[in-house]
């Protein structure tokens, strides 16, 4: 990945939150499902959405518009939760994520994305790889292993001793 | 005796001789294909004859240098001045052994492990205990996984087989030693008197054999026979259509087989509405021996059917991993027929109802049958912790036994390999703290010998396991001096011995006045009490100062499904284990108010404790006009937990889930509802645990 | 108690023989070559005869050929002594009437195994 010859591109899925563009290793989607019944799992974080049935197995979804503090997502008719696998703490994750909509699949080379201005945003830039540009509109690409930190990770596993 | 191993002392010293002057010429020729191959069979000839002659420590170094210098020989490995070395010692180490009275000593395997181990590193192998190899234990090296095969075997031995010096009824008595044997004699061939030679064999046999031999291991019976006897061999029914219930085969179709019949004649047979083998007999096409005969094969198979099943069933090996994918499929389906019968519930169409209700007992059939398969003894465990009790007593100088009782009693896999580690340290804890040493296991009129007992029982669903030790018992003081001086409980506070007892769960307890390597290491009691709780089970302690302590770990047999109970709780589903449910009790906006904030309820005629869950869950939404309160046993003690509405009895299939909720111990997993959404399984320990702490 | 002859040229093999064969339980006779066995099987009974193949004077097959001319040897069994490699010289042995083989090494398992399913215990 990190030779860089010119023409060597990467494909991303791009999606919305709040009218924004972001982009997703396709590499790290499984599939995209509609909106589906969400299940609360008690005293979590709230853009811990809750978990879903994806044939069978139980899979945790999270709520990047929340994540990015930008209110909760609300149902509508392009909501969309993509599935997408993360390594975790060397472990392999399946996640899903709330989105507002899903749009299309684009190839970029590392060249077409420049790294993270460095502007007063209110969140945590950790997780966003650098802003690319594609038709005319700007992309803000995703460090998927990054959405979740690794703060977060344990606050949620430790959430229970710290109640304790 | 004596004079018999001095010939072959005579005869191994001479080799030994000669193969020192051959390690010499290896040195100076070492690709020199004919020393090398020289050197290998002066090993070989010692190692043969020392086998021969019991010296089992000679044979069986010699034999782990063989296959080294078989490498040589081979070309994997070359002949290296470490390697002319290594012989040499060997030739050595062999030539002591037999100078030696005995060659099988303690000294010469140490000696013998030192060189193999060396020859092993330098041709790369791994080391492997040397054993001394004797006859039989190459055999048993041989036996493979018992499988039981119907053999039929057709001997006919020619007229001049006694010419050979052969007699055949040996044979059959060699035959009848390798398992059930039935021989049918066919004597049709036996001419007049007049004709007959008595030197001449006119007999044929047919002999099915029900063995856990091989066709080849039957034919080797037969190995001396001259060329124009005759010997068939053919399996009939290996052990999987013995097993199979469909498979006995029809005389006629046995009689085909054999190729005494052909497929008109037992048509036209058939066609007849007489027994078949009574007009094969009466039209002339088989003889009344050959019927008898496909008659005994017949009978032989079925009756083995009963008696082999039985043994095969021990001996069907099935990975593990095999057994989980069946058991989440069946998982799956139990889900997929829950959402069938909820569907069919809602068409009401009778023929579909009564479908669904067919496939609900079918799943539910086999689902016992797919959790019964991922069952196994307590008793393999069990035996592993011996080795356990035996170094950590002596190594604390104590003395004591390990006794073992209900091995036999069975629970889930999972289960039980979780069950290790906590096992291991309540074990670790009676010997470390509850037996003592044995002068003060006298001084109390205790034999000098503790004794930890694993007990092993079934209780409904349920199986308890008890570690039982003989030791000095929890000193309910100096456990109340600890939890004071710890800020557990408080100086004044009246504790029943039960909840004294308790104590030792708490996190960060620890009764021993110095830590110990083996029980203290930093994890507590406490520890155990979680890997148990989630487990699904409860743990208890019974303690008599002075006489000893009891754990009691009362666990779920299988982990995979539940019985539960589905409850809601603002709209989010949840279910209980149905197992820790006692009732449900309503609770009405009106008691709500009179209760106030002293949250108790009457039950059974005591004040109960109840926790309102979507409080601790942080949803303040409105609460409805109506609530439940599960009454629920949490922590050996009853406790409320008020949901808004009870649905009902729920075949729990337990999903895990995964990494990012790993932390949360209140909650066991979830399940997949009949509608497909997915709903929490709650563990109701921890939850009431959490709630109290959280009041505090 | 059965009788068995042992043929063979070398004390070594000879002496083993005989000492696993009385484990067995077998009474034993002994010639050190075709010609010295055969002195003693014209007028003796024995219920197995164990030969060698080369020895001087008369070899193992010599001797078989002679034993099933002979009128009380034409039916008692004969094991030849071999190696793995000779076996032309068990089919040699076999056509000329030997009931079967032992392989050499051998062991007192094996010997016994093979004396036992010639003449039974």
């Amino acid at each position: 990945m990190e030779e860089s010859s010119e023409d060597k591109t990467t494909q991303y899925l791009t999606f919305t939150i709040n009218n924004e563009t972001y982009a997703l290793k396709v590499i790290n989607v499984k599939e995209v499902l509609e909106f589906t019944t969400v299940s609360k799992v008690p005293r979590m974080p709230d853009f811990m959405r809750g978990i879903i049935n994806l044939r069978g197995s139980v899979v945790p979804v999270v709520d990047l518009k929340m994540k990015f503090g930008m209110g909760e997502t609300e149902k509508a008719i392009d909501t969309s939760i993509i599935v997408t696998e993360v390594l975790l703490d060397d472990e392999l994750v399946t996640m899903g994520l709330l989105t507002d909509s899903v749009k299309e699949v684009i190839e970029m080379s590392d060249e077409e994305i420049e790294p993270t201005p460095y502007i007063g945003t209110k969140i945590d830039t950790d997780f966003i790889k650098g802003m690319g540009r594609k038709n005319d509109i700007f992309l803000i690409v995703l460090n998927i292993e990054k959405v979740l930190t690794v703060s977060e990770i344990n606050m949620v596993s430790a959430q229970e001793e710290k109640a304790e | 005796m004596n004079q018999f191993k001095e010939t072959f002392k005579e005869e191994a010293y001479e080799l030994l001789g000669n193969l020192e002057d051959l390690l010499m010429e290896m040195e100076e020729h070492p690709e020199d294909p004919e020393t090398i191959a020289a050197v290998f069979r002066s090993i070989h000839t010692i190692k043969g004859s020392a086998s021969m002659f019991d010296y089992n420590g000679i044979s069986g170094f010699t034999h782990s240098v063989e296959s080294i210098l078989d490498g040589v020989r081979e070309g994997s490995m070359n002949v290296s001045k470490e390697l002319i070395d290594l012989t040499l010692l060997s030739r050595d180490h062999i030539t002591n052994m037999l100078n030696a009275e005995e060659d099988v000593t303690p000294e010469f395997q140490l000696v013998s492990e030192d060189i193999i181990s060396k020859l092993n590193t330098l041709a790369g192998i791994k080391t492997e205990p040397l054993v001394p190899v004797s006859p039989s234990q190459v055999e048993d090296k041989k036996q493979k996984d018992t499988v039981f095969n119907t053999f039929r075997i057709n001997f006919k031995p020619s007229p001049e087989i006694f010419m050979s010096g052969t007699n055949p009824l040996l044979l059959l008595k060699e035959l009848k030693d390798f398992g059930e044997c039935h021989v049918i004699s066919h004597t049709s061939d036996i001419p007049s008197l007049d004709k007959y030679d008595p030197l001449s064999s006119y007999i044929r046999w047919e002999i099915v054999l029900v063995s856990d031999r091989n066709t080849d291991d039957i034919k080797d019976v037969f190995i001396f026979l001259d060329p124009s006897s005759v010997v068939e061999v053919s399996v009939v029914a290996d052990w999987h259509d013995i097993l199979n219930p469909g498979s006995g085969k029809k005389l006629g179709e046995i009689l085909m087989e054999k190729g005494l019949i052909k497929r008109e004649d037992l048509e036209n047979v058939l066609d007849s509405r007489k027994k078949v083998g009574e007009v094969l007999v009466e039209n002339g096409l088989v003889s009344s021996s050959d019927i008898k005969s496909a008659l005994e094969e017949q009978h032989i198979t079925k009756s083995l059917k009963q008696t082999m099943s039985d043994k095969s069933t021990t001996s069907i090996r099935v990975k593990s991993e095999k057994l989980d994918y069946l058991v989440d499929s069946v998982g799956e389906l139990v889900t997929a027929q829950a959402r069938l019968s909820q569907l069919a519930l809602q068409f009401k169409q009778s023929s579909l109802i009564s479908l669904a209700e067919q496939i609900e007992r079918l799943t539910s059939d086999l689902r016992d049958n797919a959790m019964s398969l991922r069952m196994v003894p307590m008793g393999t465990t069990f035996s592993r912790f011996k080795r356990l009790v035996r170094d950590l007593s002596s190594s604390l100088d104590k003395r004591i036994q390990l006794v073992t009782l209900g091995g036999d009693t069975e629970l889930d896999k999972n289960v039980i390999e979780k069950l290790n580690d906590p096992l291991v340290h309540i074990i670790r804890n009676s010997i470390d703290h509850g037996i003592e040493a044995p002068e003060d296991r006298e001084k109390s009129g205790k034999p000098p010998c503790g004794t930890i007992t694993l007990e092993a029982d079934y209780s409904g669903a349920n199986v308890i396991l008890k570690i039982i030790d003989d030791g000095k018992g929890l000193d309910k003081n100096a456990i109340i001096r600890k939890a004071v001086e710890k800020g557990i409980v408080g100086p004044d506070s009246q504790l029943s011995d039960e909840e004294i007892f308790k104590l030792i769960f708490m996190p960060g307890f620890s009764t021993a006045a110095k830590v110990t390597n083996v029980s203290g290491r930093g994890v507590g009691m406490d520890v155990v009490k979680r890997q148990i709780d989630s487990l699904g089970g409860i743990i208890s302690i019974e303690s008599e100062q002075g006489m000893g302590t009891t754990f009691s770990l009362n666990l779920p047999l299988t982990l995979a499904i539940i019985e539960g109970l589905l409850v809601s709780i603002s709209g989010e589903m949840y279910v209980f284990p149905l197992s820790s449910v006692q009732a449900c009790i309503e609770l009405t906006s009106r008691e709500r108010e009179d209760h106030g904030k002293k949250r108790m309820i009457e039950y059974r005629g005591s004040l109960i404790p109840y926790i309102r869950l979507r409080e601790m869950f942080l949803d303040d939404s409105e609460l409805p006009e109506r609530e439940h309160i599960v009454i629920v046993q949490a922590e050996n003690s009853l406790a409320g937990l008020v949901v808004d509405e009870v649905i009902g009895d729920h075949q729990t299939v337990i999903k895990n889930m995964g990494k990012l909720y790993k932390g949360l111990s209140y909650i066991t997993g979830a399940t997949i509802l009949g509608d497909g959404s997915v709903a929490i399984i709650l563990d109701v320990n921890r939850i009431s645990a959490l709630a109290r702490k959280e009041s505090l | 108690m059965k009788t068995i002859m042992i043929v063979d040229d070398s004390r070594t093999v000879r002496e083993s023989l005989k000492f696993f064969l009385k484990e067995g339980g077998y009474n034993v006779l002994e010639g050190s070559d075709g010609r010295e066995a055969l002195d003693i099987l014209v007028n003796t009974e024995a219920d197995l005869v164990i030969t060698d193949v080369n020895m001087p004077n008369l070899d193992g097959l010599g001797l078989i050929e002679e034993l099933r001319k002979s009128a009380n040897h034409k039916f008692t069994p004969i094991l030849v002594l071999t190696t793995e490699s000779q076996q032309s010289i068990m089919e040699k042995g076999k056509s000329l009437g030997a009931t079967g083989w032992i392989v050499k090494p051998f062991d007192s398992e094996k010997v016994l195994a093979v004396v036992k399913k010639v003449i039974g215990e």
